[in-house]
């Protein structure tokens, strides 16, 4: 039997503070290997969704991750961190942004400028704000971020992708058999975590894991795609109903796990590979994040696509009924679930994804 | 069945450029006793862009309300931009029904200007791009929708992505990104790109700034001089419509010498003013409400309203890449929140404001996610304020007994 939750709840008895001062982040285009080749310790904001929701500061109708984390920020939740590093990823983060500096101000606060196009203009001023960031947290916390730092901390990161990528092809091995949902679950335990001792657990895991004989799967094939998940929830829900999540490209699921290629200038390296990677919908280019998700659709042979949108979220809500539009000019079914942030799926979601794989079953299996 | 025909009917008569011709003719007379002739400037400038958006003869070119229209006039195109059309729908009566096609399509939970457009562009009522230049700011929304639009007509795209920071390294970006774009734009329109003419609208649009800075010290005159309404409607209208043309010019000077009137003879927009207020947001309801009347009726006036802030420096024709550059990185509700606050506070200040209105637009993110701190920021230097949600283009999402609260418990504040 292999637990892989052993595994990782081993990890969390190495203190976070092992990794050096904490930085809080929240989005994924946040080159981490900055911070960590600075001796930083990276910590993803993903409050619990139980916290205050800051009702009184942001209104009802916003991004209800936005409204969790600002509810946690005040009401003191991130006692350790020695400062944040946020993106303008959308209106809803600039303004959490704003709210933080506004009612905390945190001794380090850096608004990483990322842009929403991919042109050799925005790569190279993509690459002159990591610059602005790296000089930065050199200042403020008199450290030293060296070349040679940047690259062991890019070996380091392009480490744990590879494992992860191994993991993925794993799934359906162990007892019970490691699934989708386990993988996000393992991520998550990776954002509060030393990546050193992280990729240490997940090359035992993977050790573990290879010899078991695979488990043949043969449930309808899913794509998962939209913002951030709280939790593995809706994913777990897919595979208990027999459902084959293939890939979760979602905010908190593997959405950067194509390694950092080799480079001369490590700075311009993190800028290509952070800005090309998988699209997510806050970029311009709808019809590119489109075509990158027929292609998984053709490489994974997924049969059907869940299109997850956090409630108030503009930028998967607005591109959410053109995706649609495109999946089902090929031929290939969409569910569209507009999540509040509680950490559960509600009795209506679940009815929904239920007659979603009965009907992929009935017409597709 | 008659429904069908009607709406077929309607849209033929849209989509004619001589229906606004006609149009004109039958406003001109309508208005002949209207004493604003700006006013009447902006109903021209209105038709006369809507019929040549539809007669076709130079590109039509849409943009987003924040696209500086600068672009469109020195490309020799014809600026179309959907938000404007959409509030002045709204304005008429008529959202609804492009609102209520559009939700059948789109979450409700995203911004009414751009459901509104998108209902009108799916009964075929908007005419044609020839291509799309939008601009990321100041939301999410027009990041998405345009992309969007290009496809749904077929339609090239160009995208302007202003920096979050307005420093050099960011004004920098701005100016590359300005170049490509016009640059690129122009050899699709086949419209060489015509330093001269890009200068010359360089030239007009700060000609307009100049009047509008003279507007806006007259306003700061006690009793207010120009109703808020308005300036949250044709002025500002005008303000994302017409910079670089002759007709902005025109407008802008008109309305000045009309206010200066105004101040000469003391004369205030209502009878009795009490109180002094800012609006903020960039735009106000455009369907009917009663929001200002109840404000009029007990003597507070809406002295003031945040999209006609002069935020940018003046331009230089010589300079004009780097001028549009700096005019879209100096905005103040694109980048850090600071700058906002900062402006208001400067309002607060200049317009000599005894309250202040945070118009939540549902669906408007960038906007209302700011609206706490300003309170605060504001409530700390006693400062009256209220937080009023509502809903822009969408008659539906207004509701008239929480909004007379609202502003009742303001009018209170003011003692
Ligand atoms: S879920 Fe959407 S609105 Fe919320 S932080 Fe992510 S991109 Fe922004
Ligand atoms: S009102 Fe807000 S959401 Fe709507 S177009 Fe303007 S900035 Fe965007």
């Amino acid at each position: 039997m292999v637990s892989f939750k052993g595994i990782l709840n081993n990890l969390k008895q190495y203190p976070l503070e092992q990794g050096g001062p904490i930085i809080g982040w929240t989005c994924t285009y946040l080159p981490l290997e900055i911070l960590e080749a600075g001796g930083l310790q990276p910590y993803r904001i993903i409050p619990e969704p139980t916290s205050e929701r800051a009702d009184s500061y942001l209104d009802p109708n916003f991004c209800p991750f936005i409204r969790a984390s600002l509810g946690k920020v005040l009401g003191g939740g991130y006692p350790s961190l020695s400062g944040i590093v946020l993106l303008n990823t959308c209106d809803g983060m600039r303004r959490l942004f704003d709210a933080w500096r506004f009612y905390c101000a945190p001794s380090f606060s850096f608004l990483l400028d990322l842009p929403r196009v991919i042109t050799p203009s925005s790569l190279a001023y993509f690459r002159e704000r990591l610059q602005e960031l790296k000089e930065e947290l050199e200042r403020h916390f008199e450290v030293q971020i060296t070349q040679d730092a940047l690259v062991e901390a890019i070996e380091e990161a392009n480490l744990t992708r590879s494992l992860i990528q191994r993991l993925l092809l794993l799934k359906g091995r162990g007892d019970p058999p490691l699934q989708e949902a386990d993988i996000m679950d393992i991520l998550a335990e990776g954002w509060g975590s030393p990546r050193k001792i992280f990729n240490e657990a997940l090359q035992r895991l993977v050790k573990e894991l290879e010899p078991h004989p695979p488990a043949p799967l043969n449930g309808p094939k899913l794509l998962v795609t939209g913002s951030l998940l709280e939790g593995s929830s809706l994913i777990r829900l897919v595979e208990e109903l027999a459902g084959e999540v293939v890939v979760s490209d979602l905010c908190t699921g593997g959405r950067f796990l194509e390694e950092v290629p080799p480079f001369s200038n490590p700075l311009g390296a993190l800028s290509e590979a952070y800005l090309n990677k998988p699209l997510c919908a806050r970029m311009w280019d709808t019809q590119r994040r489109i075509a990158n998700i027929k292609a998984e659709i053709s490489r994974t042979g997924a049969q059907a696509l869940i299109y997850f949108a956090l409630k108030f979220c503009d930028p998967y809500l607005y591109e959410a009924p053109v995706l649609k539009e495109a999946l089902q000019e090929i031929g290939i079914p969409v569910l569209f679930i507009e999540g509040e942030y509680t950490g559960k799926v509600s009795g209506g979601v679940r009815t929904r994804v239920q007659a979603f794989l009965e009907m992929l079953e009935r017409d597709y299996g | 069945m008659d429904r069908q025909i009607s709406i077929r009917v309607l849209r033929w008569l849209v989509r004619r450029p001589s229906t606004y011709r006609l149009l004109g003719v039958l406003l001109e007379v309508l208005n002949r006793k209207e004493k604003n002739e700006a006013y009447k400037i902006w109903v021209r400038f209105l038709l006369e862009v809507t019929q040549k958006a539809y007669a076709h003869r130079r590109p039509v070119i849409w943009m987003n309300a924040f696209t500086p229209s600068e672009i469109a006039y020195a490309l020799g195109g014809v600026p179309f931009m959907p938000e404007i059309i959409a509030s002045l729908v709204s304005y008429l009566g008529w959202s609804r029904r492009p609102i209520s096609l559009a939700d059948t399509y789109i979450s409700t939970d995203v911004c009414s200007f751009y459901r509104c457009a998108l209902g009108l562009v799916l009964e075929g009522y908007l005419p044609h791009p020839d291509l799309i230049i939008s601009s990321s700011h100041l939301c999410d929304g027009a990041n998405k929708f345009f992309r969007y639009l290009s496809k749904l007509y077929g339609c090239p795209h160009f995208f302007l992505d202003p920096p979050y920071k307005c420093d050099t390294l960011g004004r920098r970006y701005m100016i590359s990104q300005l170049k490509e774009v016009v640059e690129a734009a122009s050899g699709l329109i086949h419209v060489p790109l015509d330093e001269g003419r890009l200068a010359q609208t360089i030239d007009l649009s700060n000609q307009a700034r100049r009047y509008m800075e003279d507007i806006n010290r007259l306003r700061q005159n006690i009793p207010s001089p120009f109703p808020g309404s308005e300036g949250l409607s044709y002025l500002a209208g005008m303000n994302f419509y017409s910079l670089g043309s002759e007709r902005g010019v025109d407008f802008y000077r008109t309305l000045y010498h009309y206010i200066e009137r105004k101040v000469v003879k003391a004369e205030g927009y209502l009878l009795k003013e009490r109180h002094r207020l800012l609006w903020l947001h960039h735009i106000r309801p455009y369907y009917e409400n009663e929001i200002f009347q109840i404000l009029g009726d007990r003597g507070v006036a809406v002295s003031f309203e945040e999209p006609n802030y002069l935020y940018w420096p003046s331009l230089d024709p010589s300079r004009p890449w780097e001028s549009l550059a700096e005019k879209i990185t100096s905005n103040i509700w694109a980048g850090p929140l600071d700058r906002r606050i900062e402006a208001v506070w400067r309002m607060v200040q200049d317009y000599s404001i005894d309250g202040v209105i945070h118009f939540s637009h549902w669906g408007c993110r960038q906007s209302c996610g700011g609206a706490g701190v300003i309170g605060d920021f504001l409530k700390e230097k006693g400062v009256p304020y209220i937080i009023l949600p509502g809903d822009g283009a969408d008659p539906d999402n207004y509701s008239p007994g929480q909004t007379r609260t609202r502003l009742e418990a303001l009018v209170e504040m003011l003692g």
